[in-house]
């Protein structure tokens, strides 16, 4: 380890002699790039990764001046990874740069992929409006791209964390338009029913009962299926509970779902708050009386 | 006299023991290979000739309580109609192993006539007891006695069936759960073939544009090389200009 320490350290000083000295016939900078390409890689060997990070936008640096930009940004993209093990900031920080640079070059498709990747890093440190952000503007690129899978997947994200941000209407629009793209493609329509059923629970977490009616009926035109799924009877008998204001019966439907599938923790907190907006009714209805 | 009785009686006890272990064993043959159909028919006719034996014996132990004292003749004749519904018993189980050929309907009957079958085994056992030496008192005691444990057992073959058939509705909920948790893997694997498919499409069409720019290692020292030279051409110039005035 102390061995590669030695070594990168003896190569980003070589490299910064040449950057300030005046190389013959003005080939300082690749030379000075190789030589911060050694010591980065030195300095990832020894595990030290903020060094490496730092040394990995010196390269980009040089690269920039070099009028290199797809090396650049793929130094800048070195440099993220590195400081992912250590200050997420700076990782977020050499990403976007990547990112700008890319959308400069042209290659839209690896632009998105590092919005992508900068989403999930602020996804890792719960700041969730953030990752929506990221999160959208990935899938706009993605769609720019007609990589449509990808740009779905983002989307799905954004769902999600709209939902958990009470952006009901957001979520429940992108769900019902990835279960009709999904319908047409055999490979996907199996998964049609669990993007009507989230839909279906953040139409229930709005609270509005006509409005979940009137979107199980859209779902049923969408998807004939649907009808005969646990999960319709599941959004049905849940609305039916909510009208008719009856707790344990919401109780006992959802338990006995979960019987047969666990419901995961997204789910878990929508239906919970279903639950709360219940009982909450509930005791307003007392309080009347 | 009653000794004359008593022997009957053990004959017949042993005859009746004989005669329902070969029902059961012709029972159990299935008549449907030939040579089981032989035996079968054989074991019948053997216990067909063990009833007749039986019969004249029964008739013979009617003539002697009979013409007994009258004391004696009353708990002879109530062991005698034992005897005889035993032996009614036993043709029943003759005729039916005759009829029925179906193994199904064998089965059906073994079911439903379960309660009988059993209520042979334990007037046999009486009658060992008997023949060891017991008072007819006591032996019509353990005769109820032992019909009582005829409703207990159906009873505790009641609760187990109960059991089986709880246990086999468990067991089929979780083939429904795990048939559940398939489908959700197999829905995640097709999204990803999905993903798999358009990224391949993708590669194929962008790869003939883009081998020839960027996957050309000569390229990036193509560009290296340019970028030189347009720095070398300025030095060189600026040696000629400083060579020029000589």
């Amino acid at each position: 380890m102390g061995d590669h320490l030695a070594r990168a350290e003896d190569f980003q000083n070589k490299a910064e002699k040449k950057l300030s000295g005046w190389g013959l016939f003005g080939s300082k900078f690749e030379d000075a790039s190789e030589l911060f390409d050694k010591s980065a890689n030195s300095f990832k060997l020894a595990k030290s990764w903020d060094k490496a990070g730092s040394t990995y936008i010196k390269l980009a640096n040089c690269h920039l001046k070099l009028e290199s930009k797809h090396e650049a940004a793929q130094a800048y993209v070195d440099a993220a990874h590195c400081y992912k093990k250590t200050n997420i900031n700076e990782a977020v920080s050499c990403l976007d740069n990547a990112v700008n640079i890319f959308c400069e070059i042209g290659r839209l498709s690896m632009a998105a992929r590092y919005l992508k990747e900068i989403a999930e890093l602020y996804e890792s440190e719960q700041n969730i409006e953030q990752a929506v952000v990221y999160y959208e503007k990935s899938a706009d690129f993605y769609e720019n791209e007609e990589v449509n899978t990808s740009a779905n997947q983002c989307k799905q994200k954004v769902a999600q964390f709209s939902a958990q941000l009470e952006q009901y209407q957001r979520s429940i629009e992108i769900y019902e338009e990835i279960a009709r793209q999904s319908l047409s493609n055999n490979l996907l329509k199996y998964g049609v029913k669990g993007h009507l059923l989230n839909a279906g629970i953040c139409q229930l977490c709005k609270g509005d009962v006509i409005a979940i009616t009137n979107a199980l009926e859209r779902y049923q035109d969408l998807d004939p299926t649907f009808s005969g799924t646990r999960e319709y009877r599941l959004l049905a008998d849940i609305a039916a509970a909510i009208d008719e204001e009856d707790i344990g019966k919401f109780t006992e439907v959802v338990k006995e779902f979960d019987s047969m599938t666990p419901l995961d923790s997204w789910k878990t907190t929508l239906l919970l708050r279903v639950k709360e907006k219940l009982k909450a009714k509930e005791l307003e209805e007392d309080d009347l009386t | 006299m009653s000794e004359v009785f008593e022997g009957y009686e053990r004959q017949y006890c042993e005859l009746s023991a004989n005669l329902s272990r070969h029902c059961t064993a012709a029972s159990a043959l299935d008549g449907v290979t030939i040579c089981a159909a032989e035996q079968k028919k054989q074991k019948l006719s053997d216990i067909k000739a063990g009833l007749d034996d039986a019969d004249t014996l029964i008739r013979k132990m009617d003539l002697e309580a009979r013409s007994l004292q009258p004391s004696m003749k009353a708990a002879l004749l109530a062991k005698l109609r034992e005897y005889k519904t035993d032996l009614n018993n036993l043709k029943s189980e003759v005729k039916r192993v005759t009829t029925s050929s179906n193994v199904s309907l064998t089965a059906r009957d073994d079911l439903l006539e379960s309660g009988r079958v059993d209520t042979l085994a334990i007037t046999n056992t009486c009658k060992k007891m008997k023949i060891l030496g017991g008072r007819s008192e006591t032996l019509t005691g353990c005769y109820l006695w032992m019909l009582g444990q005829v409703s207990n057992d159906q009873k505790g073959r009641l609760l187990m069936s109960t059991e089986r058939l709880n246990q086999s509705s468990d067991r089929i909920k979780e083939g429904r759960k795990t048939m559940l948790e398939t489908e959700e893997l197999g829905v995640s694997i097709l999204q990803d073939l999905h993903q798999q498919r358009q990224s391949l499409l993708h590669a194929h069409t962008t790869e003939g544009s883009v081998y020839s720019r960027k996957y050309n290692p000569l390229s990036s020292r193509l560009k290296n090389i340019h970028a030189r030279s347009s720095l070398i051409v300025p030095s060189n110039q600026l040696i000629w200009l400083t060579c020029s005035p000589n």
